[in-house]
């Protein structure tokens, strides 16, 4: 855990620099100013930086680097701030670059089954957007009405789709991007095949900020499907539901969604919600699929019919699309609604080969046990992500410090099983500490070699990826 | 000087799910003006990491609407608006307090003041009746709006309306001084046995939250079999933020104006119109670039008539399509269903 209460003062001519590149209203570094930056959505983790800076172009961006370059000042980019890895907490102070200002939508193109938008663009406003022409933009991430396209890339967001469509790296054709010495470059473009050099485009995806800040993008699209539906199927045990999924992908059919949550999330989740959830299940699986409707009605049906097969309570497919729409919302604020068994909801992210997922869930209950904490679990049971889950009290020390150790457990636990620390929220600075262990120490040599390559000085994100 | 409840402080994880619902983030993208930023402020101060005299804590706190449109889109249960009370009875003391909502609250501090707001006004009066129900006639609404409680009446005749019954005190305890705001709801209670019904979702909520859920009805959710006129007009609505997001009331309107003429969903009908009690006089120029965006909806949307159910939505509206020299009539709910609107008026 680390925790800074303020950061360093910025310097005064630094100061009056910034704010000759983006306007006087456009740089903060008073302490009330800049003390709502010192956090994202990652419980533990809080650093005041010393300015907030909102770019209105590239060109500034492009500005505020070099600058911050030749100053030695350390620049975090920031999207919404939703992350869960602490990817945005300025560790070292400096600069919090905020990309919400950029926030134009710039094409959408149904004849190339593309968008070009700007980083601040949040995914739901582009999802939106895009619907309008008749086109999905896939990735799903549960915080889709905050999270910021640029901040999704920069983390590799996944979310409920990721075992039909991927995840937000198979989507993204082209980046702009600012460097850390404030070069502009442009990697991949508008084709989906395109081999020329190495693919900086998928490096930058997922780099959290450390290798270059992304001020445009262009991603793919499909067309949309005709239709969607899901279901909901409870089990008496996570490891019934576990099966149930092995029997359900076994069988030929590509769910579109594949969620599951434990008895916890499920009371969680009905608390807020109010959706008629059985709250006496010990799992419930959400299914979906989507396509044209025929084949969907008949893969809804059939997987409820193997859920039951592999000893469902019960299992029904949803009637109405307003109601699908309702058990997606529900599952998408499973995180959030947990809160309420406790204030401080430390979540983790790994996630293991499909078959394993049973057995995770039931070593992760044995581990919760031995370190006598709550832990709920819920998670993309079709991508063997996992959110584990620990609730604690804010202010009960011990619990935390038992949470993180029980962490420890959980994510080498995950590795044994073929697994990582992980799946889809990213690594920041809550999990660096494990990197070495997923990755060995030759990778994390050749991560800070790459990173040095981008950013010589060392100026973004330091602590994070690559440091 | 008083802290914050820990249980509502504590209940946020900042997960930010709040950031798309909140006018204010929408129209700066700043996180410090959305209710997890605030709600980091917030903990600063209580924390001592900020201290009061901090100009920006002083600023969010006066910025945010208090339009709670954050709760209802929050999974983890924070009740902002209760926090927003806490925070500016922190915040909001002595000189700090805008000169414009302390003169606000001193005209309703008690009741007969109030009444002196109607005494030259024709809204509803009658005796007391030993145990209701009631019409609550507001203290600016009654002095503004006298026809909304005449028309409530005309719904409605068994309602007692007593001209001496005060102020609600929902100003008081959303501009720093809650406690005088629930002991106010609770004396105003105590004047009005039975059931209150109130043509304002602002004091609806307010007086809920003191009175209890059961005491209360805004005048939509009390009037469900009656005659309506049927205006042939087309008809859009402006919820009432306490209303829709603090008691959950916003089919009610719906419901009944659909009986009324043809009804038209703004996109934006359930977001604040930037009136926000006393925020449209203390910040007049962000609530009106919050209210534009409004305008050009309702005056795109081709309606006859345009429904409140809240006084200052009322005053808001009126004013702003009256500048924009709009054809869209202003009415209260209670207008329209009273038959008070005559179509000569359109």
């Amino acid at each position: 855990m680390k925790t800074v209460s303020r950061g360093e003062p910025m310097d005064a001519t630094v100061l009056r620099e910034l704010r000759a590149i983006v306007g006087a209203d456009h740089v903060r570094h008073a302490d009330g100013d800049v003390a709502a930056y010192a956090r994202d959505a990652t419980p533990l983790f809080s650093a005041r930086p010393g300015a907030v800076v909102h770019p209105g172009s590239t060109e500034e961006v492009s500005a505020v680097l070099k600058l911050a370059g030749a100053r030695s000042v350390p620049v975090v980019p920031r999207g919404a701030g939703s992350n869960l890895c602490a990817a945005t907490v300025p560790l070292s102070g400096g600069i919090v670059l905020v990309l919400t200002r950029l926030d134009r939508i710039l094409e959408i193109s149904a004849d190339e089954l593309l968008a070009v938008c700007q980083p601040g663009v949040t995914t739901a406003e582009l999802s939106g957007a895009v619907a309008a022409h008749g086109l999905l933009y896939a990735p799903d991430p549960g915080s889709r009405t905050v999270a910021t396209i640029g901040g999704t890339i920069a983390t590799c967001a996944g979310g409920l789709r990721g075992l039909k469509y991927g995840v937000t790296r198979n989507y993204v054709l082209g980046l702009q991007a600012v460097l850390a010495t404030g070069e502009v470059v442009r990697t991949g473009g508008r084709l989906w095949k395109d081999v020329a050099g190495y693919d900086l485009t998928r490096l930058l995806t997922g780099s959290e900020g450390t290798l270059g800040v992304i001020t445009e993008a262009t991603v793919a699209l499909t067309p949309a499907p005709e239709a969607s539906g899901t279901g909901l199927a409870y089990f008496a045990t996570l490891a019934d539901a576990g099966r149930a999924v092995a029997r359900i992908i076994g069988s030929g059919l590509l769910p579109a969604t594949l969620e599951f949550l434990d008895a916890r999330c499920i009371d969680a989740v009905e608390s807020y919600a109010r959706l008629g959830l059985r709250t006496d299940a010990g799992a419930l699986l959400l299914f979906g699929d989507d396509g044209d409707a025929s084949p969907v009605g008949r893969h809804l049906a059939r997987m409820a019919e193997l859920c039951l097969v592999e000893g469902a309570l019960d299992a029904t497919v949803a009637g109405a699309a307003a109601e699908s729409e309702a058990l997606l919302a529900a599952r998408r604020c499973a995180l959030p609604a947990l809160s309420r068994l406790g204030s401080v909801t430390i979540l983790e992210d790994a996630s293991v080969p499909r078959p394993r997922i049973a057995e995770m869930v039931d070593r992760i209950d044995a581990i919760a046990g031995r370190h006598d904490l709550t832990i709920a679990t819920f998670g993309h049971a079709g991508d063997g992500n996992l959110h584990p889950t620990c609730i604690v009290d804010a202010g009960d020390t011990d619990a935390t410090e038992r949470a993180h150790h029980a962490f420890g457990d959980i994510f080498r636990t995950a590795m044994e099983l073929g697994g990582t620390i992980t799946g889809e929220h990213g690594v920041g600075a809550a999990k660096l500490p494990y990197l070495t262990e997923r990755l060995g120490a030759g990778q994390m040599a050749l991560l800070r070699r790459i990173k040095a390559a981008f950013d010589p000085a060392g100026i973004l994100n330091p602590g994070k990826l690559g440091s | 000087m008083n802290g914050f409840t820990p249980e509502l402080l504590d209940r946020c994880i900042s997960c930010g799910f709040c950031l798309p619902a909140c006018p204010t983030y929408a129209l700066t993208k700043d996180e410090t003006s959305s209710p997890r930023g605030r709600i980091t402020l917030m903990r600063a101060l209580e924390e001592g990491t900020l201290p009061g005299n901090d100009l920006r804590l002083q600023e969010e706190s006066s910025f945010c609407l208090g339009c709670r449109a954050c709760e209802t889109v929050c999974p983890a249960g924070v009740q902002y608006g209760a926090l927003l009370e806490e925070w500016r009875d922190r915040q909001w003391q002595g000189t700090r307090r805008p000169l414009i909502v302390w003169l606000l609250m001193s005209a309703v501090n008690s009741p007969w003041r109030v009444r002196l707001l109607g005494l030259f006004r024709r809204h509803a009066r009658t005796r007391p009746s030993p145990s209701g129900p009631h019409l609550m006639l507001g203290c600016f609404e009654r002095a503004l709006y006298p026809e909304v409680s005449r028309a409530a009446r005309r719904l409605h005749p068994e309602l007692a309306a007593p001209a001496a019954q005060g102020c609600c005190g929902a100003l008081h305890a959303h501009n720093g001084d809650s406690a005088r705001g629930r002991q106010m709801a609770a004396e105003l209670g105590e004047r009005l046995p039975g059931t209150i019904v109130t043509t304002s979702g602002g004091c609806a909520a307010h007086l809920a939250d003191v009175l209890g859920r059961d005491r209360v009805k805004e005048i939509s959710e009390y009037s469900t079999g009656e005659d309506l006129p049927e205006t042939g007009a087309r008809i859009a609505l402006q919820d009432s933020c306490h209303l829709r997001n603090g008691l959950g009331v916003w089919r009610e309107p719906r419901a009944l104006l659909e009986r009324m003429g043809e009804y038209v969903e703004l996109p934006s009908a359930g977001s604040c119109c930037g009136a926000a009690g006393s925020y449209a006089l203390v910040r007049p120029r962000d609530s009106a670039r919050i209210l534009d965006a409004k305008l050009d909806e309702i005056e795109a949307a081709g309606i006859d008539y345009l429904a409140v159910v809240n006084p200052g939505c009322h005053r808001q509206l009126e004013q702003g399509l009256r500048r924009r020299k709009s054809s869209v009539r202003v009415v209260h709910l209670a207008e329209l269903a009273a038959g008070a609107v005559r179509p000569a008026d359109r």
